[in-house]
This record gives structure tokens, sequence and C-alpha cells, in this order.
């Protein structure tokens, strides 16, 4: 028995040893590398994901960034943290990127940050709105997403300017949708000294909302604010109407329904619907259409959300920072200035008009003033549900540099 | 004059068994220094917290035949425990770890009561219940970071030293496994093996040869359970230091049942030869993620049905084949 467990662990350890060996691809000299991770196994994300990978490798067609060749590696993190904290790590000591590019889900960015921080890698985020992220006070970080601090007030202010105070809250137990509904219930305790009509929070995977809808609707609600997924927002949406809830109650949602599934579930029920987003492919601005035409024709997505938009966008914002970096050595000893080189060119963007609706700001200051930079939401409505849905821009928001963060 | 005579074959003996021990130590000293990048000693370290889980699981399953789908939700009982402590307690690493593991442990003897009563897939569905609850629980509950996660859960820190690199935590998980692994071998070959064992062939018959049935499958659940709690524990504390529910589901479980499949169920290598082979392949897919899932299920579909003991199955064969030529070519030679 001692001999074999003495040829097993014999066995076992070199082996250990040639398969991580295998795996160590050496890196390129010369060429700048960009680690690319985000949620891919869901509606449109591999597709989203190609896309931002597709944007930084055209510009090696026309001879590279001053004359230097992306190298990109995208990887999937499924929306979790472990798998995103793998990516990561694979990006920095194995690939030895110069700049991470993710990711969609809070969750996984937060430890990311922690990561890129600590080893001093400059990050930006294209999705993720988790207040807390650029909270953290890392001078690695970016992000182009708009943070939930804005989000949260784009929908408030509107609805009670325009439908009332008196909301309802039904919410299932996910990130996002916690989020979304605690947002809204601060800004409305804080702004008009209003108590939630009614709250209640359910598990992702329940079906039946009709219990809690048919309370709500004996309450007389000027707004219903529905959390969650794509499945529970149509869901929701759709029972709501089943048990009666008038069309005058507006129903809010978190941005969770840009999603081009939640209009195809939901049907007609979706009529009203509306949600703050980054970007809607009813946006008549060129720079918006000739996105929206590129993504149809080439990813075969009818009706680009804001997952697409802000993932192109932050592509076209790292394009721009490389071409600014100044003196980029791109050697194995080099590494550690490029990243700093790259982190500052990032901090230099300011006034960039893409598709976000405002203008996309960073600065140097390792605070969220600087690095939350699209500060601008927008109010979309549902007109039309089904496959052939439609939606209108209601609003346009700019808030502050530092709308939302707490005043020490 | 007798017991002195034992004792002089019983030293070299001893020395003998702790022999292959202490050259795997060796050697596993020097593996974070033979590897290329940081990424590989990261790597390294889920492959060792992935052989603690994987030979916990292996004891409950595979030794005493327990059907349990539980037990990632232990792992996560574990880390989370490990985390509030830590976070909210305050204890250092070193006093956490001992206590989530105990804690975990506790929760594993209730979580056995169910096997008194159910067997087979009627325990697995028990098991998974509790596995989606843990997982639900964790996530509606703000103490414990709900759906945004828990962070900051402190690296260890020796003689005022953080611990928090990959190599320096190398030298803290790898012990614990080693440990593990010894552990596993003792509880194969000790009395409680072989009562298990007795267990997993046929409950009735090992009742009947007067082994505690109740007894010995709640000291299953308990042991395996004290894995599971040290794996969380070691994952919590390994940077960045971030626990989310999302980590803990059951396609993780299914991770983990693969590596004890693939491995070889009820073989004491089984865990570890599984953990080092699926976490390494899943590292080595993990650029082609559109099809990682189909392959995953196919290497679990394909060894079931080709490998139904796994690799830990081959190695027994091969070991027997062998022993039997070797024994026939010296009948021969006699002959």
């Amino acid at each position: 028995m001692n001999r074999i467990i003495l040829k097993a662990g014999c066995a076992l350890i070199p082996a250990i040893l040639m398969a991580l060996g295998a795996v160590a691809p050496a890196s390129a000299e010369g060429t700048i590398r960009i680690g690319i991770t985000l949620r891919m196994l869901v509606e449109n994300g591999l597709k989203y994901g190609q896309m931002a990978k597709d944007e930084l490798d055209a510009v090696n067609a026309t001879g590279g960034i001053n004359g230097n060749k992306i190298e990109t590696i995208l990887l999937d993190d499924e929306c979790k943290p472990d798998k995103g904290v793998a990516n990561v790590n694979r990006f920095i000591h194995q690939n030895k990127v110069h700049l991470i590019m993710g990711s969609t889900c809070s969750s996984v960015s937060l430890p990311m940050v922690d990561i890129a921080t600590k080893e001093e890698v400059p990050q930006i985020i294209p999705h993720s709105t988790n207040s807390s992220i650029t909270q953290k006070g890392s001078a690695w970080v970016f992000r182009t997403s708009v943070s939930e601090r804005f989000y949260s007030a784009v929908h408030a202010k509107y609805l009670a300017e325009n439908a009332g105070k008196k909301v309802a809250y039904l919410y299932t137990n996910d990130g996002a949708a916690i989020s979304f509904a605690r947002d809204y219930m601060t800004y409305m305790r804080n702004t008009y000294s209003v108590e939630p009509l009614y709250e209640a929070q359910m598990q992702e995977t329940d079906l039946d909302f009709r219990s809690h809808l048919l309370k709500i609707k004996s309450l007389n609600p000027d707004v219903l604010a529905i959390g969650g997924q794509i499945d529970a927002i149509a869901r929701i949406a759709q029972q709501s109407y089943e048990i009666g809830i008038p069309s005058k109650v507006r129903r809010v949602s978190a941005s969770a329904a840009s999603n081009a599934p939640v209009p195809e579930l939901a049907g007609d029920a979706v009529k009203g619907l509306i949600f703050a987003a980054a970007f809607s492919c009813t946006d008549e601005r060129p720079v918006a259409q000739k996105f929206v035409k590129m993504v149809q024709e080439k990813y075969k997505v009818r009706c680009p959300d804001h997952d697409f938009s802000q993932a192109y966008e932050t592509a076209q914002i790292v394009k721009l920072a490389l071409s600014r970096a100044k003196d980029l050595k791109l050697t194995d000893a080099s590494l550690a200035a490029d990243r700093k080189a790259i982190r500052d060119a990032l901090a230099t963007i300011k006034d960039y008009q893409g598709l976000a609706s405002g203008p996309i700001n960073f600065c140097a200051d390792a605070t969220p003033q600087c690095r939350d930079g699209n500060r601008t939401g927008i109010l979309v409505e549902y007109t039309k549900g089904g496959k052939d849905y439609a939606m209108r821009v209601l609003a346009s928001v700019s808030f502050e540099p530092d709308f939302g963060l707490v005043k020490k | 004059m007798n017991d002195k005579g034992n004792t002089e074959i019983a030293a070299p003996h001893r020395l003998r068994r702790f022999l292959p021990w202490a050259v795997g130590f060796a050697a596993l000293l020097a593996l974070p220094h033979a590897t290329v990048n940081t990424y590989q000693n990261y790597l390294l370290n889920v492959i060792l917290i992935n052989i603690i889980l994987a030979v916990g699981l292996n004891i409950v399953k595979g030794f005493a035949g327990q059907v349990t789908v539980g037990h990632i939700a232990l792992a996560a009982i574990g880390a989370y425990a490990s985390a509030v402590f830590s976070v909210h307690f305050g204890l250092p690493f070193w006093l956490a770890l001992p206590a989530a593991t105990l804690f975990t442990g506790c929760v594993g003897a209730i979580v056995g009561i169910p096997s008194f009563r159910l067997e087979g897939a009627y325990l697995a569905l028990a098991t998974l219940g509790l596995a989606e609850s843990v997982r639900i629980f964790i996530s509606a509950t703000d103490y414990l970071g709900a759906s945004i996660g828990f962070g900051d859960i402190p690296a260890p820190i020796l003689f005022g030293r953080e611990l928090g690199g990959h190599v320096a935590y190398f030298y803290i998980v790898m012990p614990i496994a080693l440990l593990s692994i010894y552990f596993s071998f003792c509880v194969l070959h000790s009395d409680i093996g072989r009562a298990f064992k007795a267990l997993r062939e046929d409950p009735l018959a090992a009742a009947a040869c007067g082994v505690n049935v109740r007894k010995y499958k709640t000291l299953a659940f308990v042991i395996s359970a004290l894995y599971a709690g040290c794996a969380g524990s070691l994952q919590a504390h390994m940077a960045p230091g971030f626990l989310h529910p999302n980590n803990y589901t059951i396609t993780e479980m299914i991770t983990l049942l693969l590596m004890v499949v693939f491995g070889g169920i009820g073989h004491v290598w089984g865990g570890i030869i599984g953990a080092v082979l699926v976490t390494l392949i899943y590292d080595f897919t993990r650029d082609y993620y559109q099809y990682q899932l189909v392959m995953f299920g196919m290497v679990i579909v394909l060894t079931v049905l080709y490998m139904p003991r796994g690799i830990g199955g081959l190695i027994d064969r091969w070991i027997a084949t062998r022993r039997f030529v070797t024994i026939r070519k010296a009948k021969t030679n006699v002959a």
C-alpha cells in the first residue's frame, strides 16, 4: 500500500506540473494585451462579448494603435465571482494583460476590483452598476456603465412628478432587483418622506405573484415597482393585468426590462412599462442608428439593448485611451509602466460623446465622482409588446458627479 | 522480552508507514517554486481545496454509499461561518478555520438525520433541498452579504505577516490537504471504514452483523461535513476574500460529483485524482466556454457508461492484473 501511495504521489505531482507548464503561453512582446471577461452564456451574451472583441481586434487590420497590435482574450465568467476571479488572475499573471475589461455582474466586478487594485492593472467596467464598485477608492478602476446611484433617481423623480408617490414594491431576491427596490425606496424616503405602500420580496424561481398583487390592488397604488430578472418581470407584468390592476397604475421595472425577451414573453402586458437604461435602439441620433444597423447586420440582433451599447462604447474608449497612452514599450520589463501609462490615459477621457445619452468623463482622482464616467440615464417606455415590440424614450436625466454620495 | 521485540519491529514499520507522506510533503513544498507563473500557484490552491472537498464527499458517498447532493451547501456553510467569525466577531484565521470546520461538522450531524429513513434518490432529493435552502437563505440575508456578496474577508496573518499571496497561501492549504488525505486513508483502513463499506454494500446485512447503522451514517455525514467546512473556510480566506451564493449552486455540486465519479467513486484515490483532473480540464477548456458544459456533460455520460469505477477503478484493475501475471509467472517458473 505504501508503495502505491508513493508511486501515485510521484506520478501525480509531475503530471500536475507538466499540465500546468503546457498551458502557460508565452506573452508576445510588442502587442497590447487586453483581457475581457463578461457574462456570456445568456441571451445575446455571446454576441456582445464577441462584438467587444471584434471592435478591439479590428484595429489590427489598419496597422494597430500607434503601430502596436492588439491581442484580446475573451472569457466567460457566468456571472459567478469565483469564475471572474479565476479569469482575472489568469489575465494578470498568465496572459500578462495591460488592461482588463469586465465584468457584467456587479458581484463579479467587486472582487475583480480588489485584484486589479492589488496587482496595479487598469480595469474598465462596461456593465456593472453597483454603486460600491467605484466607492472602493481604487486608482485603477473606471466604469462606463451608469451607476445605480444615478439610475435609481431617474425613474423615481419622473414617476413622483408624473404618476404619484404611492408606490408598491414587488421584487425577487437577486442583487440587481434588491438594489433597484431599495434605492427607489431610499430616494422616495429621503426626497419626499414617503414610505412604501407595500413591499414584498420573492424568490427568483417563484412563478405565481398573484397573492401579493391582489393585496397591492386593494391598496390602490400610483406605481407598481417590479424588480427581477427577465422572466420575473414578464410574469409580474402579465399577472398584474390578470388580477385587474388598472393600466393607470404605472409599472416601472429594473433595467433588466430592457432585454428583448421581456416584451416577447409579456406580450401586451409590457405596454406602458417603463425602465431606466443607458441606451435605447430607438435613439434617432445618427451615431446610435449606425450602431444599431451594424449590430443588426453583423450580430443578427433586431434591437440591441444597453448591454450591447455599453460593451461597444467601452471598446471605443479603450481604443481612444490606448492611442493617447504615452511611451508604451510593451516588453515584459515595462509591463508595470505600460499598465500605469494606460491607466493615466484612461483618466484623460473627457466629454466622450458616443452612444450614451450624455458625455463620458473620467479624471485622475480615485473617487466615484471621477470614475463613474456616465452620469446620464434615460427613461424608456414600451409602447407595444410581443415579437414586434416597440419603445420610446420618455426622458433623459443627467446628474452632478457627487449625486447620491453620502457626504462625510 | 516479547514486548521489547514487538517495539523493535513496530518502530521501523511506523517509520515506513509515514515515509511516503514525508516524501510527498517534501515534494509538495517545492511545488510552488516549480510553477511558471503566479496564476499556476492560484490554480494549485484551487486544486488542493477541491481535493479536500472531493475527498470529503468520497467518504460519505464512496465509502458509506450515502447519495448526497448537499455537500456544496456544507462548503458554503463552512465558508460563510469562517467569514462571519473573522469579519463580524474579529477572530483570526487560525481560530476561524477550526471554528467553522466544527460548526459545519455539527450541521453535518443534522444533515445526516434524514439518511436514517431515506435512501438513494429520496436522500438525494432531501440533500438537494438543503443545498438550495442554504443558497436561498444566504441570498436573502443582509448579514451574509445577500446577493451582493460577502467581501473583505481577511487573509491569514502569521507573526504579523499577511499570507494573502498565492504562494504563501499554498503553504497553509497544502499541509491541510495532505492531512485530510492521510485522515481519509486512516478512516478507510479503520473499523469505521469497514463499517462504512458494510453500510454501502447492504445496510440490513451490516445491522445484522452488529454495525450501528444510525451511528455510522451520522458519522459519515459529520466527517464529510468537517472536510467541506474546512475547504469552505479556506475558500473564504483565499484572496480576494469574497463569497457569493452563486458559487454554491447545483452546477458546482455536479462538478464536485464529477470529480468523485471521474476519479473513482469509493476509491481512496478517487477524490484526489478527480479533483486534480477536473480542475485542470476545466481550466484548459476555459477558452472554449461555449462548449464547456457540453464537454463536461459528455465526460459524465461516457465515464458512467464505459468507466463506472472511474480512473481509480482502472488503476485497481491494472494492479490486480499485474499481481495475477506475477503470481502466474512465479507458478510457471516453479513448475
